[in-house]
């Protein structure tokens, strides 16, 4: 099932779109389907954020979001990779990629994530963390996320304006 | 009291005003302000609430971006100031710096105002 392309379709908010338990793989990768596109973009991020974020509103811009859901994609993104800074003891790596209907952006890196429900409560505002998972999961359309020992895969979906009309 | 200080992407400019006799603290804050530079935004906002002013003022116009740790920084300012009888208020946040300002609803424990003039006038 992890391994099955329509993982990746968009689902209700709410239910997971990831098995809880997913399938042991001979190659202990990503769990998450391979992207549909041939050729994501891919970067290499160490505390460069800013650089991050100027490529992911570039991408998202290009691909038809509106500049306020632009700018919502490119604070979630932003989130992530910063979970990246302050989390994992090494680089993360982010592809891009986007087709008629949605944007996607993917973030991995070696960190671990325990919490299956990280981001999906809203923190106290005295809380110390904790808002950043919550404000990706606030302003994108769909977010999977996939933990083990291995690392952490966190997928950003955005739909685009026309897949919402319906042409 | 005037000064200026460059943290990558981030400027802080702090300062002292005054608005109908009563005296606040201004602090401009501009660029972007992420986990990377959280850690000297927070040294310099600690640095003025230990002053003890009445009211600090911080002006987010020039600032692009905000992500959840500045916004910590910003919440642990407001705590600290309400612990010693401060007000800490907000100024014309970018929409960017607004969004995370209202997802998180920080933007109903922190006055948010539309100038500088309007949060001095308290």
């Amino acid at each position: 099932m992890a391994r099955d392309g329509k993982t990746a379709q968009r689902v209700p908010a709410g239910q997971e779109a990831l098995p809880v338990q997913p399938d042991p793989r001979p190659d202990g990768g990503d769990a998450l389907p391979s992207p549909d596109t041939d050729d994501p973009m891919s970067y290499t991020y160490t505390t460069d954020l800013a650089a991050i974020r100027a490529i992911v509103h570039k991408y998202a811009v290009e691909a038809g979001l509106t500049e306020a859901r632009a700018i919502d994609f490119t604070l979630a993104a932003s989130e992530v990779a910063a979970n990246t800074v302050k989390h994992a003891k090494s680089p993360g790596s982010l592809k891009i990629w986007y087709d008629a209907r949605e944007i996607v952006c993917q973030i991995h890196d070696e960190g671990v994530i325990t919490d299956p429900l990280a981001g999906r409560r809203q923190p106290s505002l005295d809380a110390v963390g904790g808002h950043g998972l919550w404000i990706v999961n606030q302003v994108c359309d769909q977010v999977e996320m996939q933990s083990d020992e291995t690392g952490t895969t966190i997928r950003l979906h955005m739909i685009l304006p026309q897949a919402d009309t319906g042409h | 009291m005037w000064y200026n200080k460059c943290v990558d992407l981030l400027t802080v400019s702090v300062t002292a005003r005054e608005s109908a006799g009563e005296p606040y603290t201004l602090v401009e804050i501009a660029g972007e302000a992420d986990v990377t530079n959280t850690d000297e935004l927070r040294r310099l906002l600690d640095d003025e609430v230990s002053q003890q002013p009445r009211t600090l003022i911080i002006d987010l116009s020039g600032l692009r971006f905000m992500d959840s740790s500045a916004l910590h920084a910003l919440l642990r300012v407001n705590r600290a100031l309400d612990r010693q009888g401060g007000v800490l208020a907000l100024v014309s946040p970018q929409s960017a710096v607004a969004k995370i300002l209202r997802l998180t609803t920080a933007d109903r424990l922190i006055p948010v105002f539309d100038s500088v003039a309007e949060a001095a006038a308290g």
